[in-house]
């Protein structure tokens, strides 16, 4: 742990295992190809990460199974659920209730202090603001960041911007966690304890995606490495996590 | 073709969202600056345009012919800059009934035709006198939606013993004449006066001034050759009353119609530059100079905004020329288009206007460094509204509720301007709502009481007149089914003493109070008593004359005296007359009776009419309803620049949506990423200008009201008349409810395009190209 409590375990999910299923999955922007015939399966508990060289598909496939982006051809099952045949409405609720998703920028609102931007996902379900903002300074507490509340973005450090990311991701209990490039824009110190903090959710139960170029990142964070080369799986491994 | 054009023509291609709303936003407001200049200029001083275009004359001298004569006249000119003359005139009675255009003693002029270097006239129907019996009359110009069947009912005058024929109308500015014949036949009338109609070259601004001028002229002429000199302001004080009526609307609509577009145009060009300061960054950052920076950002929004200014001056010239032409082609200025310095003047300003806006925010482009530009673009901003997007986070508000409430705090200078816009346009809406409802109750007092059916007995000169007296006609329209009330009144110009202009008295009896015209007493009471009569307000203020004041006339040789006793909003149709009681004339023609019949309702007007027709076809019957010139006028007006103004508004609401999606299109990504629907999309972007359109309205209908409160009355009272206080208690609660609401219209209007486009953004490419 990086600090402050230990996370709680993530809800239970469906009877299937499979958090992600992906079949044949194809992406075409005009005349380029994105991706082509991914097919890959993620199970409760794991931690991939996706790596590859700039342009091989990784962000076009996390988008693919985060429901942002729709496929040109074959099937995404998320948590039992098609996202590829879902309406728009439908892939936002599902996204609401089901992913959390950590970005590079760390895409905070900068007019909101650090506990209504972690509240705020809970608060796009209907809860009401009293009890988004108590289970928000909880996560910000169990991430070590409950004394930075009322601190705006700008103001708070790289790091702790993506803790408090991190917090927003896992409000509403989802059942799978994506990382997009989560240590990017950090320096070594912040980027190790977002490593860590991953590591912990993984270890606690949280299902992982980690797209990535940082190969320390995949080595420690994840379980699996799927790399990916001209829009299709190259290779798929399993890794002994380093520490 | 230089880096600078490539760069620009290249950013108007990519932008083509923010190119198309400066087009429009240009457009819209070089429309209505074109409408609202236009209607100001017109209104401003439409004597003094229509007095240069025909050469009005400063002065019109009378001179005896026994006394001077035509070389002496001609030869005096001593600071004259031209003249017209010497044409003989006289004065003549008509005789028989009162007609259109025909109207006590007529001062005929012969004149060889409608032009000359003084007093041009405008021969507007018809032409001029060619042969001995040809007569034009001096009438002002009817408008389109005037009936030209109701002057052609004149076709002869009968005066001086002499029947002459009508061949023509013609309207003299100077008012030089009631009627023109030929010389010939001047000459044959044996002219009392000779006429004189001087322009000249001294100073003419005050009365003393002209009649410096005139003295000027006639030094040197026979003493007593001068009758009498009317110098020309005479007339204008005339003629500033009917345009007085218009000029409030008009001022204050295009005063709005100028603010709104100042207004709009600075917020859609300076968000258009501030919005590309990342841009700016990299067109720095690889090698373009300060001032080619400037030179792109001016390029780029000056290219849809040239073409907007000059497709909006045609626009508007074309949505002004027949609103202006009708109105004071009407008022007897001639035809009154939009002049040539309000079409090159416009365009320019606006766009002066367009370059200042973007020059602004460029030059403080210009200044930052690329680092600064690229992160003023796209860094997190600092402090602004923070404090009130936290308290709202913890409202019950639903989320996406409270997160567009919040928004406009993010940019307080562009929600100003955006809220300034929505306010005037508020203003507008409530100003116009109000202003129609007035004029559609000033409009309901005199149909009230004026309307359904009038009928006279025909002209002799024209068909055989009715052989009914005038009880038997009172009784044949009572009989036609559909008549309500039945008013009958001789009416008689008679001598007020102390006055030497004549006043209209006509002497009714039947059902006058209950048609209407004791409802609408604005003081007093109807009259009681032989000696008592009412008067119209109009009447009063013209002859300065009030509830109380008694009136002595003279009635056939015989001295009666009256005392007013109340003060109504109009009289019977027609020039204004007091009413006084019935009185019986012995020497009354069947064609001096006039019968006003109210229908029951439901009753056709036509067919009651025909029904009279075709029970004495020695009767005159018209209807009397239709609507009302003016009303139409200031309601067409008002309707036009509101819908105009409130587009406009919605425009600017439109482009500050635009902006705001395209500068928090990051924040939208994630929020969609973390759930937000399209629907709670547009529900935050869409509340974030209507709570500006909520605060618009709040704001804008007071002031819209109080501008309706201060413009009526001083309409009112450049027409002379008197309004009763419900014409300005217009404003119940749904009117209120309805323009207070208009804001929020308006706001919605305007951001409902660009909330769709944001519900529609794509996340994957907002979120992955930071």
């Amino acid at each position: 742990m990086t600090g402050g409590a230990p996370l709680r375990s993530v809800p239970p999910m469906t009877t299937d295992s499979r958090v992600v299923r992906l079949d044949g999955v194809r992406k075409e922007y005009g005349d380029t190809v994105a991706l082509d015939g991914v097919s890959l399966e993620i199970h409760a508990g794991e931690a991939v990460a996706v790596m590859g060289p700039s342009g091989c598909g990784k962000s076009t496939l996390l988008n693919m199974i985060a429901g942002l982006d729709r496929p040109t051809a074959g099937e995404i099952t998320v948590h039992g659920q098609r996202l590829d045949t879902m309406k728009e409405k439908g892939l936002a609720l599902f996204r609401r209730h089901h992913l959390g998703m950590i970005f590079q920028f760390f895409n905070l609102l900068d007019d909101l202090p650090a506990l209504d931007n972690v509240a705020l996902a809970a608060q796009l379900t209907g809860t009401s603001a009293g009890v988004a903002r108590k289970r928000a300074l909880e996560l910000l507490g169990e991430l070590g960041i409950a004394d930075r509340r009322n601190v705006y973005p700008a103001a708070l450090s790289g790091g702790e911007r993506q803790r408090v990311a991190v917090a927003r991701a896992l409000m509403n209990r989802p059942a799978l966690l994506l990382a997009d490039e989560p240590t990017g824009a950090l320096d070594s110190k912040a980027g190790e304890q977002v490593m860590d903090l991953l590591l912990d959710l993984n270890q606690i139960g949280q299902t992982l995606l980690i797209v990535t170029h940082d190969e320390r990142l995949a080595h420690r964070c994840a379980s699996r490495l799927i790399e990916l080369a001209d829009g299709r799986i190259a290779r798929e491994s399993a890794l002994d996590r380093v520490s | 073709m230089t880096a600078v054009w490539r760069t620009a023509r290249a950013a108007v291609r990519r932008r083509k969202v923010q190119t198309v709303v400066i087009f429009l936003v240009v457009l819209m407001c070089t429309t209505t600056v074109v409408v609202s200049i236009a209607l100001l200029d017109a209104a401003s001083a439409p004597f003094e345009r229509a007095f240069a275009q025909q050469r009005g004359a400063h002065t019109i001298a009378a001179y005896d012919p026994a006394k001077v004569t035509d070389a002496q006249l001609t030869a005096a000119h001593d600071g004259v800059a031209e003249a017209a003359g010497p044409f003989r005139q006289v004065v003549l009675e008509p005789e028989g009934p009162p007609k259109p255009g025909v109207s006590g003693p007529m001062t005929v002029v012969g004149r060889d035709g409608p032009g000359g270097a003084v007093d041009q006239l405008h021969l507007w129907r018809g032409r001029w006198p060619s042969a001995d019996g040809e007569i034009v009359l001096n009438e002002t110009p009817q408008s389109d939606a005037f009936d030209l069947s109701i002057i052609d009912e004149t076709r002869s005058v009968t005066a001086g013993g002499r029947t002459f024929t009508v061949v023509g109308w013609a309207h003299s500015v100077s008012g030089s004449a009631d009627a023109w014949v030929t010389p010939e036949q001047m000459a044959a009338l044996q002219p009392t006066g000779t006429q004189m109609l001087y322009r000249f070259s001294g100073d003419v601004s005050s009365r003393a001034a002209v009649d410096h001028r005139v003295a000027e002229v006639t030094t040197g002429l026979p003493g007593g050759a001068l009758i009498a000199a009317q110098p020309y302001f005479v007339i204008k004080e005339r003629a500033a009353a009917q345009p007085g009526t218009y000029l409030p609307f008009l001022g204050t609509f295009g005063v709005l119609g100028l603010l709104v577009a100042v207004i709009i145009v600075g917020n859609v060009v300076s968000g258009a530059v501030i919005s590309g300061f990342r841009h700016i960054g990299v067109l720095k950052s690889i090698g373009f100079t300060p001032r080619q920076v400037v030179a792109v950002y001016l390029t780029m929004v000056s290219v849809p905004a040239v073409l907007a200014a000059v497709l909006g001056t045609v626009l508007g010239t074309l949505a002004a020329e027949p609103m202006l032409a009708d109105t004071f082609r009407g008022l007897g200025f001639g035809d009154v288009g939009v002049s040539a310095w309000v079409q090159i003047v416009t365009p320019l300003g606006v766009l002066g206007l367009v370059l200042a806006a973007a020059l602004v925010p460029a030059r403080r482009a210009r200044k930052l460094s690329a680092a600064e530009a690229i992160s003023a673009g796209s860094a997190p901003r600092r402090g602004r509204g923070l404090r009130v997007q936290q308290k709202l986070s913890g409202t019950r508000l639903p989320r996406a509720v409270s997160l567009g409430l919040g928004l406009p705090f993010a940019r307080p200078g562009r929600t100003a301007l955006t809220m300034a816009s929505l306010l005037l346009g508020v203003i507008t809406v409530t100003f116009a709502a109000g202003l129609s409802d007035s004029i559609i109750r000033v409009t309901e007092v005199g149909e009230r009481s004026g309307r359904d059916v009038g009928v006279r007995a025909e002209r002799p000169d024209f068909a055989p007149p009715s052989q009914r007296s005038d009880t038997e006609v009172e009784q044949l329209l009572r009989g036609i089914p559909g008549a309500a009330r039945v008013a009958v009144a001789v009416n008689r110009e008679v001598t007020l003493l102390g006055d030497n202009e004549p006043i209209l008295i006509n002497f009714s009896r039947a059902q006058v109070a209950e048609m209407g015209y004791e409802e609408q007493l604005l003081e007093g009471r109807w009259m009681a008593a032989a000696d008592e009569v009412v008067a119209p307000s109009q009447l009063l203020n013209e002859r300065g004359l009030k509830v109380g004041d008694r009136l002595t006339v003279e009635i056939g040789g015989a001295r009666s005296t009256y005392t007013i006793v109340g003060e109504t909003v109009r009289g019977f149709p027609g020039p204004e007359g007091l009413f006084a009681p019935w009185r019986a004339f012995d020497d009354a023609e069947p064609f001096d009776f006039f019968y006003q019949v109210q229908l029951t309702e439901g009753t056709d007007p036509e067919a009651y009419v025909a029904a009279i027709r075709a029970a004495d076809p020695g009767l005159l019957a018209w209807n009397n309803t239709g609507a009302n010139e003016f009303a139409v006028v200031v309601t067409s007006f008002s309707t036009v620049l509101a819908v105009l103004l409130a587009t406009v508004a919605a425009l600017g609401v439109l482009n500050t949506v635009a902006l705001n999606v395209q500068e928090r299109r990051r924040d939208l990504g994630m929020l969609k990423s973390i759930g937000m629907t399209p629907r709670q999309v547009v529900t935050m972007t869409v509340t974030s200008m209507a709570a500006l359109g909520v605060v618009g309205g709040l704001v804008g209908v007071p002031l819209g009201m109080a501008a309706h409160r201060w413009v009526v009355p001083l309409a009112a009272e450049a027409s002379k008349i008197r309004l009763p206080d419900y014409v300005l208690q217009v404003w119940d609660p749904a009117t209120l409810a309805l323009t207070a609401i208009s804001g929020v219209l308006i706001a919605v209007a305007g951001s409902l395009l660009p909330a769709r486009r944001a519900a529609r953004l794509t996340i994957a490419r907002v979120l992955h190209n930071e």
